[in-house]
């Protein structure tokens, strides 16, 4: 959704300061230790990712929009600046997000589907052997009885409730600005080309596993992803479909930062032309190029971040905490 | 105590309200497993459901809700006072259903209106939820738009100055919605809300959209069918703030003569009323026409009147203005901008000094109101 983001909610209420947000997320922590002790769950880091991937299963399973994705990944950032996590039914809280992003953005989904799919999704993991037949049964038969054990129960009220309390830690301020907008709007003001706008498109999609949707105004990622997308010419390097290693080897050689250095620093023998465009572009710009800067070495982090992920890890610590404390009941 | 309520930004109305969340049942939550330490606006998990009644008994409400004001779209609308302040509100209450969470509508509306705050759009206090139901709690304006016209005009009719401030302040709700990439789609008298103070705001976003980021297509199921652009009853579905505007027409030449100007009873018929008046458009006065889905080639053809025949009191100018709004060709019809420069208001501020003499309580017309645009 849009409206004009310079006086909008998200710039007003929804943009922190790096510290700002550490100091969030330590007064969340602050206030129980015991379960922060009890609980131990991955970095931060790593459960963004963690995150992300599974809205991005559920988003899949159910063909929508990426923009509406992209909506429900920042209310799940949100909603935990607010909430704790150790309080919450992290699996609900994503249906939760993702239910609610596609009425935002105007593609709504059936409440029974989405918390069909979920449980599809996420199945709990039953400590008891289930025969052949029940499995059939199961299978076409969802009882509340034979799911008591998933991370999402059938009961869709549950879901609805979630979705209230959603609305209520954001004071209904559901308006998301993406970046994917500036992107198409510059596309033929830098005259980028679709591979170009292709690989930008997906660097928008990691930011999404990071914080740096809380950090930076939406412009400033599109300016970002569309300077890492012409530094690293998507037809020299197949990025299509590679994972992030292979970018992330690439962004740590430093070409973005030595490009961005060549601003400023006017007829130095530097880029290659196309790039030289952008970086005119830019500085003529009145974008914050620190910002853009800080971004990318976020991005980097990002990917170096990555390679340590492993999804099992935090599915384990997350079903664990959620089962021995009931969150999904 | 659960109180589940969504705070907005007008902090000061907000803590004269808070006695009312108190008041009211909590929905069963079941997120939160534990209180956290200290201060928690959080509830418990699975707080047993209250009953509601000995709830209200024990805490009155800090609203006094009074007379019902109306149906909206998708709600109840009732007049409601603060015990605590006297201060009137709007309480526009929203039947939950479990199938369906939190309607899209009242999401929609919710939204918008926390990033559109202009003294042309109608503010929203504060959402409080309850066991089964969403309350909307807005300023309090005294009647619509065509509630006053019946009740203050001529046969509905309203004199020129009065039409001339509404629609100077419609058009800049219409325009800060426009700059703010928000489409209302639902125009008309009805949801335009008057107080004494002789203000119109816009209010009924529930059908409000925003735009500006690529999407697959519209729904053309918007607008009510008398004020709908010639462009949406032809199926067109990339429609824009263009829409807005034609509304915006129909409201004016409505506000001339106390009657719809176009009142039709289906599609066909309510594009047949616009060609009969407007002229029936072809490829020639509309390049494209034919590739509308609703385009017919054997529409009736009729040829333009002139608006004047329908409007005798109209001025040059004023007939000048309602022809760029009513333009068939969307991309043809005047925006919200162009529409305030129009000269035709120039001469507002003038005769609105000369109007704040006369006007002793009630609905005077325009007072004060002073175009700071």
């Amino acid at each position: 959704m849009a409206a004009n983001f310079w006086a909008s909610t998200q710039r007003r209420h929804w943009l922190f300061s790096k510290e700002k947000l550490a100091e969030i997320r330590d007064n969340l922590k602050e206030r129980d230790k015991l379960a922060h002790s009890q609980f131990p769950l991955p970095d931060s880091r790593l459960l963004n990712i963690y995150f992300n991937q599974q809205l991005t299963k559920l988003g899949k399973r159910m063909s929508t929009r990426q923009q509406a994705l992209a909506t429900a990944q920042v209310y799940v950032k949100r909603f935990y600046t607010k909430v704790e996590l150790r309080y919450t039914n992290p699996y609900l809280v994503l249906t939760t997000a993702f239910y609610l992003a596609c009425k935002m953005e105007e593609c709504p989904q059936h409440i029974r589907f989405v918390v069909n799919d979920a449980k599809l999704l996420w199945p709990g993991t039953s400590p008891y052997p289930i025969t052949s037949v029940s499995s059939v049964r199961l299978f076409l038969v969802p009882s509340a009885h034979t799911y008591a054990l998933d991370f999402i129960t059938s009961d869709v009220s549950k879901l609805g409730e979630c979705e209230f309390s959603l609305i209520s830690e954001m004071n209904s301020q559901m308006i998301v600005h993406h970046p994917y907008r500036t992107l198409s709007e510059l596309q033929t003001e830098l005259n980028l080309t679709s591979d170009e706008v292709a690989l930008a498109w997906s660097v928008i999609n990691d930011h999404y596993l990071t914080d740096l949707p809380l950090l930076y105004p939406p412009h400033v990622i599109a300016v970002m992803a569309i300077l890492t997308a012409v530094v690293f010419k998507p037809s020299q390097t197949n990025f299509h479909g590679t994972g992030p290693p292979s970018l992330a080897g690439a962004l740590r050689e430093g070409g973005i930062t030595n490009a961005l250095a060549a601003i400023g620093e006017k007829n130095s023998p530097g880029p290659p032309p196309r790039v030289q465009r952008v970086i005119n572009w830019l500085a003529e710009s009145e974008v914050d190029i620190k910002a853009v800067i800080e971004c990318t070495q976020e991005l980097v982090s990002l990917y170096e971040v990555w390679e340590q992920y492993s999804e099992k890890h935090c599915k384990e610590l997350i079903g664990r905490m959620v089962k021995s404390k009931n969150l999904d009941k | 105590m659960d109180n589940r309520r969504i705070r907005t930004s007008r902090s000061d109305h907000t803590s004269t309200c808070l006695e009312i969340a108190s008041s009211l049942v909590a929905p069963r939550t079941f997120l939160f497993s534990q209180p956290s330490k200290g201060s928690l606006n959080f509830p418990l998990r699975r707080i047993s459901t209250l009953s509601r009644s000995t709830m209200d008994k024990s805490q009155p409400s800090s609203f006094q809700q009074l007379e019902k004001l109306g149906e909206g779209t998708y709600a109840t609308v009732f007049k409601g006072k603060n015990r605590q302040t006297g201060e009137m509100v709007a309480l526009k209450e929203i039947h939950l259903d479990s199938e369906e969470g939190t309607p899209s509508t009242a999401i929609r509306e919710i939204s918008l209106m926390k990033e559109l705050k202009h003294e042309s759009i109608v503010s929203l206090y504060d959402v409080i939820h309850t066991e089964n139901k969403l309350m909307l709690v807005f300023e309090y304006m005294d009647k619509d738009l065509k509630k006053y016209m019946d009740s203050r005009g001529d046969h509905g009719q309203l004199d020129y100055v009065t039409i001339k401030s509404f629609m100077h302040q419609l058009l800049r709700g219409i325009a800060f919605c426009h700059e703010n990439r928000v489409l209302h789609r639902d125009l008309k008298p009805q949801n335009l809300l008057i107080n004494k103070k002789g203000q119109l705001k816009l209010a009924d976003f529930g059908l409000a959209r925003a735009f500006g980021i690529p999407v697959n297509t519209f729904s053309n199921e918007v607008v009510t069918l008398w004020y709908r652009a010639p462009d949406v009853l032809l199926g067109s579905r990339t429609y824009n703030t263009s829409i807005d505007i034609w509304s915006a027409g129909c409201i004016m030449a409505e506000m001339y003569t106390g009657r719809p100007l176009f009142p039709g009873t289906t599609n066909e018929d309510q594009l047949q009323k616009i060609f009969r008046l407007m002229g029936t458009p072809s490829e020639r006065s509309w390049p494209g026409i034919s590739q509308f889905p609703e385009y017919k080639p054997n529409f009736h053809v009729y040829a333009t009147q002139d608006l004047r025949l329908i409007l005798p009191q109209i001025d040059q100018l004023g007939l000048d203005l309602l022809n760029r709004m009513l333009q068939l060709r969307p991309e043809m019809r005047i925006s919200a901008p162009d529409a305030l420069r129009h000269p035709w208001f120039n001469d507002l501020p003038q005769l609105q000094a000369q109007m704040q003499q006369p006007m002793v309580g009630g609905y005077g017309g325009m007072v004060g109101g002073q175009p700071n645009y």
